[in-house]
């Protein structure tokens, strides 16, 4: 008993040296960024991160591996960082899909155990229809859907594509979910007409818009979207809702906050960059999609709030 | 057409370029080894090197992607045929006339057979992806939930009736393979079924752990019963055969075209790969072929037709990829992350804006396929004198092999444990004479066939009537109950004849 206390009062003492330490150098960083991928390589998140390492490692001037751990919806990746030390090492891509899963209460982490840096980059979803579909304007969609069910082509149940549909489905329009998680398959069932309608995010469809393959009949977004301006928002047209697919760069909780503004200085000289505004058009992405760290966390709680709002009551 | 032929020209002229070339080897070497290591899957490679062609030049990267992808349906028959452990889920048809020729003493042939094999379905299917791209590609597009669905049962419903044995016993086989499979998380609503508060379990058992216990791990125990002494193996160091003739080549042509054709279709629709073709074309080849009678036995149709239709869905596969933008297979998914990567978009407009690296995919499937059978004819000599070596010495190889393998599905100690509990029940089949492939096909295919009967109820109301009455899964449905049937059928009237001669005698 004796000499665990004096073991523990030990650890104390070199705890709060080394906390010292690290207040009387605050150099940071010193050695390579570990930058965690929860999602496979390939995917929206890994294209992310490929894209801002280099330009991220110029301004840091330290090395950023960047890693891909999948599963679990993003959580096998966020895990990794969580059981990392709070010392702003270990950096993660955090996208919408694994806020999702907070709807579960069940879930085993908070969203007051990450802090993100930097919201990066935002599209917008929209419901898309295959290029000969004899329905023209999301008005006569809308007609359509009283008389007879539609199928919606999204990702999974429980999923934001998923909120969307019952949103309508609520306003009594006879929509049904059909879940398709692979994306080819997603796609196929849109070009080979066997779903009615599309739900999806607009960058990852890029080549099937260029192509004249399908085509946005509605965006969910505050305002109309540059490249598709003849297409109106669920806003306009009443139906008020919006769920950013979003993806950001988080970091433990308990990281000391003159690193976790490091690194979000360094982003934001990253996100002006010609380079990247240039990318973010690429991707059919919002041009303001960049929120640093103070407003990022407002920005999560809100979207986190609008998913509970349209999801089914279990 | 002499477009396509100019054009196909400048890609060969890309891929012979020095460093494309030696990208082009280094992808081929790299799917062969995948493809033989059991824990490693040919998706699974392409997933770990993509990061390593970030920062290759694009032409180069998918040169190795698709250079991985074509080895990589290839080089699991050599593990399936000389050590009965499948490399690949797409081996395992192999194990049964593959692994018969082999305990014959004439492993070399039966090796020789899979080299022909992928060589022919290889060519042929990059022969259509050339010249019939744009046509056929729409072809991706007719498939739906029902048509896979349909086409998984016909595979599970042609294997079952395949074995020869009980069919009783083949059913349960297959039903205790379903059950395995529904471990996990439901894939459709997220329900947790059987997981028991285990983690690892929550993520279902991988289809590789029982793959590999069942047939490495369990023949090993059979082995080892029998005191290691199969006599037959001392034969093979002497012999000399590899290649088979002429001849014998054209005496199966049709199955080389039976199976190419199906490997090309199966490569085109989405939902479906090298392993549901590979499946399928053996289970049509029991059905149809000629000598349907004899699969099982060691016949040259029963390696031919898996491994032709698994290299030939490689060239069927990337057609839609570069027509529609839609990937026809996993490893095709992560060569359109390639191309994404890059900034390209594969799609209708591909040909226009980046005809040049289209063509060199092509003629890297032309060239990966002759690189992968040169190596593949040199590594043939050297690997059946494995066979010369004391049979206990193979088997803890073979024991290693599967450890490894185990372990390198989810870096998991777990699976390993779960393997040697799938060695023993693997053991257990073959003492009782139940079939083990209905129960590893019924993990593998389970789950696709759980998804897309789920997704079809969803999208359809309910409305199980539709499984019949599409003009594609009809027929295909049709095909597989009568497949459930005919031992049924054959048992009826052997015995009506048998009771027919004793009228006679009486």
């Amino acid at each position: 008993m004796r000499s665990a206390f004096a073991l523990n009062s030990v650890a104390a003492v070199v705890f709060a040296l080394s906390g010292l330490a690290a207040v009387a150098q605050e150099k940071y960083p010193t050695r390579p960024i570990e930058f965690i991928v929860p999602w496979g390589p390939g995917g929206g998140a890994d294209q992310l991160a490929r894209k801002i390492a280099p330009s991220l490692e110029k301004q840091l001037k330290v090395s950023l591996p960047v890693i891909n751990v999948a599963g679990a919806t993003g959580q096998t990746g966020l895990n990794k960082m969580l059981t990392s030390p709070a010392d702003g090492y270990s950096i993660s891509i955090f996208i919408a899909d694994t806020l999702a899963v907070l709807m579960d209460p069940a879930t085993k982490w908070k969203l007051e155990d990450i802090v993100p840096a930097a919201i990066m980059i935002r599209q917008p979803s929209a419901f898309f229809l295959a290029q000969n579909s004899p329905l023209k304007t999301w008005k006569d969609v809308e007609a359509e859907a009283k008389k007879r069910p539609l199928k919606v082509a999204i990702t999974g149940f429980g999923s934001a594509d998923d909120l969307h549909v019952i949103y309508f489905a609520g306003k009594g329009f006879k929509f049904t979910s059909v879940p398709f998680p692979k994306p080819s398959e997603r796609y196929t069932a849109i070009l080979g007409g066997h779903a009615d309608l599309l739900y999806e995010q607009l960058g990852d469809v890029k080549s099937f818009l260029e192509g004249k393959q399908m085509r946005p009949v509605i965006i969910f977004a505050e305002k109309r979207f540059p490249a598709f301006k003849d297409v109106p928002t669920g806003k306009e047209l009443g139906r008020d809702i919006v769920i950013n697919q979003f993806r950001s760069i988080a970091m433990k909780a308990s990281t000391g906050a003159p690193r976790v503004k490091a690194v979000s200085d360094a982003l934001a000289k990253v996100a002006a960059t010609a380079d990247y505004k240039a990318w973010l058009k690429d991707q059919y992405a919002e041009e303001d999609s960049f929120i640093p760290a103070s407003g990022a966390v407002a920005f999560m709680k809100r979207e986190l709030d609008v998913m509970r709002k349209y999801a089914p009551k279990k | 057409m002499e477009g396509v032929l100019a054009n196909l020209a400048v890609g060969f002229a890309h891929v012979f370029e020095p460093v494309n070339l030696l990208v082009l080897v280094v992808g081929i070497v790299l799917g062969l080894l995948v493809a033989v290591l059991p824990g490693l899957t040919l998706v699974m490679g392409v997933v770990l090197a993509l990061p390593f062609t970030y920062s290759m030049d694009v032409t180069a990267a998918i040169i190795l992607l698709t250079a991985m992808y074509v080895s990589g349906t290839y080089a699991g028959a050599w593990t399936s045929i000389l050590f009965h452990v499948p490399g690949e889920p797409i081996d395992v048809p192999l194990l049964w006339d593959g692994y018969a020729m082999a305990r014959k003493g004439k492993a070399a042939e039966a090796l020789g057979w899979t080299l022909i094999a992928a060589f022919f379905g290889g060519m042929v299917a990059a022969v259509v992806m050339v010249l019939l791209s744009q046509p056929i590609a729409r072809v991706a597009l007719t498939f739906s939930t029902p048509e896979y669905f349909a086409i998984i049962f016909f595979g599970l419903a042609s294997v079952v009736s395949l074995g020869g044995g009980s069919l009783a016993n083949a059913l349960i086989s297959l039903f205790a393979g379903l059950l395995i499979a529904t471990v996990g998380v439901d894939d459709t609503y997220g329900a947790y079924r059987f997981t028991f508060n285990i983690p690892i379990l929550s993520d279902g058992i991988d289809y590789l752990v029982v793959m590999v216990g069942a047939y490495g791990l369990g023949e090993v125990f059979v082995r080892l019963e029998q005191g290691f002494t199969s006599a037959q193996l001392e034969a093979i160091g002497r012999i000399s055969t590899k290649l088979p003739g002429l001849r014998e080549i054209l005496a199966v042509k049709s199955t080389f075209l039976r199976s190419g054709l199906a490997g090309i279709l199966i490569g085109i629709v989405p939902g479906a790969g090298a392993t549901v073709a590979s499946f399928l074309s053996y289970g049509m080849e029991g059905q149809y072929g000629r000598r349907r009678a004899q699969m099982g036995s060691g016949i040259a149709e029963g390696i031919v037709a898996p491994q032709t239709a698994a290299t030939a869905s490689v060239g069927g596969a990337i057609i839609p990829l570069v027509t529609l933008g839609i990937p026809g297979s996993g490893a095709t998914a992560i060569i359109l992350g390639a191309f994404l990567l890059h900034g390209l978009q594969p799609g209708p407009q591909v040909f226009q804006t980046s005809a040049n690296i289209v063509y060199a995919m092509f003629a890297s499937v032309f060239a990966g396929i002759v690189v992968m059978c040169v190596i593949g004819y040199f590594a043939t000599k050297p690997m059946v004198k494995v066979l010369d070596l004391p049979e206990v010495i193979v088997s803890a190889y073979v024991v290693m092999l599967c450890l490894l393998g185990a372990f390198a599905a989810r870096n998991n100690i777990t699976d390993v444990w779960l393997m040697v509990i799938f060695g023993i029940l693997g053991y257990l089949f073959e003492r009782f004479r139940f079939p083990i492939t209905p129960l590893v096909l019924g993990v593998i295919l389970g789950p696709l066939a759980e998804t897309n009967f789920m997704t079809t109820m969803i999208s359809f109301n309910n409305d199980w009537t539709v499984f019949f009455t599409r003009p594609l899964a009809g027929p295909i449905m049709l095909v597989g109950i009568l497949t459930l049937l005919y031992p049924l059928f054959r048992h009826l009237r052997r015995q009506a004849k048998m009771r027919g001669s004793r009228d006679i005698a009486l």
